[in-house]
């Protein structure tokens, strides 16, 4: 088989594709794959770390598709088990031939600038979520042992403190891929976190951060960044909890407005 | 063409720079990040250096959770835990190489420190009542695991990562530390590679903490992240200072067969069985009082001694039973390490047993440091898998190794802070001529041509590791594995690259940190070697049993002109007598 790998650095005036002939063994993750091909050319470069899916380094486009690459089995691919329906952006567009039986096209994450290769900067995606605030920031004083916290609340919260900051929802997003101020899915799903911790019940007023059209209500629910998410965060809920409390709360001051 | 960086713009070749700080920080974990919060709140100025960007540390994998004695949940009886009842669990299962003194600070500090990492915003697991939920671990008298689920470390590395950025702390990601700068033998800051521009960097600094994690990778059969490399040890040995207790090395006894990927402890913590091909559940035959939950060492050794007397299945391997836990209490309690045996093995732990075997996990032994984090050389400190304090001894109980990042991270911190304000600032003269050593090493690496690739040595490197120095080590074995050691530095001086850049060279980063990991082998080894006893991890057929009165101590390397130096200095003793072992 081979890995058709998206090669890019400074100087050229756009990507090459350049193929690499492995041999597949069994079990073998395209991140796997990609090392081999690093023997065969050492200029290759790509971002690693876990290998285990947990560290969220190494999230790119595979077969069209935003993926983590030490997730994704090669063999899966060539049998075209698995497939992920996503609503179409310009980064989905056919870039190169491709035959999926026996070739695995890989190529950067989208809407970030490629550094090198399958290197992209991630400086914008956590520009947002900096911009979101995400420190925690109780209500009323720190108690000598923990605030308590009711299994049932925490269960609520996991959904999105699962979140591994991979970028691969940013990747996936066709808002995120026309406009390039939205703050996108990651950065949304961690801001509605903050606002569902009892714990910060009474503090700071999380919603009105992101009240804005590059905030909540720029997400078109698309829903691509549920569908890639490796580690099944759903900002599409998020995002449409916070908006249906920002039009209640709203509806609410209107109301009271009225009455006066 | 749009959306790609051009060398103008700025991420292209920048000219080097150096910055003076209170502190540096190297690495970018729990350890690091926990520190560099301490120093920042101190109102001292603070730089975290990292080759990855933080959230990338290996810390991020911990899955099981961190020990203290909350209490929360009560033992045998109704017991109630306590933080001594913690330390003796922790002096025993380290099969008394543990420092007394340090363990006692470790667990006096633990329960204050999960407490002080759930005010800053971590999700702990709960009981009914809303307090930290706690579970049983290997080697422990006590439910005494706090836990986020089976994503512990990286639930409380996003918390301190998110403080970290509250605070504004600057990190310089993507920095690879290639020396220590040493000023009339005091540490006076580093220099180091920006990965994605090739320049050199300098920080010159009163106080420098290394907390870059351990050296797993030069073993094959690692839980580790491929970024566990040893490069902080390996830059102390470099600068002068002792290393400790090197060759005690943990093999976890349940990685995921073919990738070696962690499954938690709390696997069997849950209640999960290792079985083998005759679906006997053996643990009973080794430890019959602890079954699974043995120390770990006592386990992967169980599981060793039936892969090579044939009880193991085809390929090397035994299961990890958790079908009679049922659905619900796997997807609750264990979702993460389900996942990972779906998306790695193919196998639903619902349904299926999983396929494990031991591999690499930890290393016990580090940068020989005392309590406040000092370690051989004035101004270096160190803190995490990368010292050696030591807490862990020859073996290391889970759920210990999260606790002593952020308690050590923060006590080690104040050690710098009250430190530093004694502390001239250093001169610029050794960082820039530090640079320009850098500088000349890397252009002469590059410079090379007919020689190996790193690749290949490394691969060889690690094979050797696990052949020679797994969990079953021999004199003659090991002494053919050292001879193996020093063949692969000779190549390595010759080893060649054929990206001739010094932007984004990822073979650059591996070779660099090939040669400190041949460095650390070689200390492996030589400790190995001349310890003639079996203690805690470190297993000899030739020497079965533990021998007090020549090795209740702690083995200390030093590295003078590339020739290493092994010798021994006692352990701190007191506080629990000195008893046999069985669990």
């Amino acid at each position: 088989m081979e890995l058709k790998v998206f090669r890019f650095r400074p100087g050229m005036s756009g990507p090459r594709y350049d193929s690499f002939e492995i041999d597949p063994v069994p079990g073998m993750t395209v991140l796997a794959g990609l090392f081999r091909a690093q023997e065969k050319d050492d200029t290759l470069a790509f971002r690693y770390s876990c290998r285990g899916a947990v560290c969220g380094t190494c999230a790119m486009l595979i077969n069209k598709v935003p993926r983590l690459a030490c997730r994704t089995q090669v063999q899966d691919l060539l049998e075209g088990k698995a497939p992920v329906q996503l609503s179409p952006y310009p980064a989905l567009e056919v870039t190169v031939p491709l035959d999926s039986r026996k070739e695995v096209l890989i190529e950067p994450l989208p809407h970030l600038p490629v550094i090198r290769d399958l290197i992209v900067d991630m400086s914008l995606f956590f520009e947002y979520y900096r911009f979101i605030e995400p420190v925690f920031s109780p209500a009323g004083p720190e108690p000598e042992k923990e605030r308590p916290m009711s299994p049932a609340a925490v269960k609520e919260l996991v959904p999105y403190t699962n979140c591994i900051l991979c970028g691969a929802c940013f990747g996936a997003c066709p808002v995120n891929a026309r406009n390039p101020h939205y703050l996108g899915p990651a950065a949304l799903a961690t801001l509605y976190r903050f606002h569902i911790d009892p714990r910060e019940a009474g503090g700071a007023p999380r919603l009105r951060r992101a009240d804005t059209p590059d905030g909540w209500w720029g997400c078109e629910f698309h829903t691509n960044c549920r569908r890639v998410c490796p580690k099944g965060v759903p900002p599409n809920v998020a995002i449409g909890r916070a908006r249906q409390e920002i039009k209640a709360a709203s509806r609410s001051a209107e109301g009271r407005g009225a009455g006066r | 063409m749009a959306g790609y960086i051009s060398p103008e713009e700025g991420t292209g070749i920048t000219e080097g720079a150096i910055s003076a700080w209170d502190a540096v920080i190297i690495g970018g974990g729990l350890t690091g990040l926990r520190a560099a919060l301490q120093v920042s709140r101190a109102g001292l100025s603070v730089a975290v250096i990292s080759k990855v960007h933080p959230l990338r540390s290996h810390s991020v994998a911990a899955q099981g959770g961190m020990n203290a004695a909350l209490g929360n949940v009560l033992g045998e009886g109704g017991a109630a835990d306590s933080w001594e009842s913690h330390a003796y669990d922790t002096v025993r299962g380290s099969d008394y190489l543990a420092d007394q003194d340090a363990v006692a600070l470790m667990c006096r500090e633990a329960p204050a420190t999960v407490i002080e990492l759930e005010h800053m915003g971590t999700v702990w697991s709960r009981l009914g009542d809303g307090r930290i939920a706690q579970r049983p671990f290997g080697g422990a008298g006590f439910p005494r695991t706090c836990y986020a689920e089976d994503r512990t470390g990286h639930n409380v590395l996003h918390t301190l990562y998110q403080q970290v950025l509250g605070r504004k702390i600057p990190v310089f990601e993507e920095f690879f530390v290639t020396s220590l700068v040493m000023d009339g033998g005091r540490c006076a800051g580093c220099t180091a590679l920006e990965i994605m521009t090739g320049a050199i960097h300098g920080f010159a600094s009163r106080a420098t903490l290394l907390a870059t994690g351990g050296f797993g990778r030069i073993f094959s059969r690692s839980t580790n992240a491929l970024i566990n490399t040893g490069d902080g040890v390996a830059l102390a040995l470099r600068a002068g200072a002792p290393l400790k207790d090197m060759e005690f090395v943990q093999f976890h006894p349940t990685t995921l067969y073919g990738t070696n990927i962690l499954i938690s402890e709390a696997a069997r913590g849950e209640g999960g069985i290792l079985v083998n091909r005759t679906g006997e559940r053996f643990m009973a035959r080794y430890a019959p009082h602890a079954l699974d939950l043995a120390p770990r060492d006592v386990v992967a050794r169980a599981i060793e001694e039936e892969i090579t007397r044939g009880n193991g299945f085809d390929g090397g391997y035994v299961q990890l039973d958790l079908r009679h836990l049922g659905a619900g209490r796997i997807m609750e309690r264990l979702p993460g390490i389900r996942q990972i045996a779906m998306d790695f093995a193919g196998v639903d732990p619902v349904k299926e047993p999983i396929p494990v075997q031991p591999g690499q996990h930890y290393s016990m032994g580090g940068i020989d440091v005392n309590t406040g984090g000092m370690s051989g050389l004035p101004g270096l400190y160190a803190a995490g898998e990368c010292a050696c304090i030591s807490v862990h001894g020859a073996n290391r109980l889970g759920g210990n190794s999260l606790l002593e990042t952020v308690v050590f991270g923060r006590l080690v911190a104040d050690s710098m802070i009250r430190d530093i304000p004694s502390v001239a600032e250093p001169a610029r003269g050794p960082v820039e001529s530090a640079m320009a050593g850098t500088e000349t090493g890397i252009r002469k690496i590059l410079g090379r041509s007919g020689g190996d690739s790193p690749f290949a040595l490394l691969h060889e490197l690690e094979e050797t590791m696990f052949l020679h120095f797994g969990i079953f080590r021999e004199g003659q074995k090991m002494q053919e594995g050292l001879r193996k050691i020093k063949r692969l530095q000779e190549r390595s001086l010759q080893v060649t690259l054929s990206n001739k850049e010094s932007a984004v060279n990822q073979a650059l980063v591996r070779y660099l940190e090939l040669e400190g990991m041949l460095q650390l082998a070689e200390v492996v080894a030589l400790g190995a070697l001349a310890r003639e006893e079996s203690r805690g991890s470190h297993t000899r057929r030739d020497y079965p049993h533990r021998d007090d009165g020549r090795f209740l101590a702690h083995t200390v390397a030093t590295m003078e002109k590339g020739k290493v130096t092994i010798d021994y200095k006692p352990v701190g003793l007191g506080m629990f007598e000195i008893e046999e072992r069985g669990y």
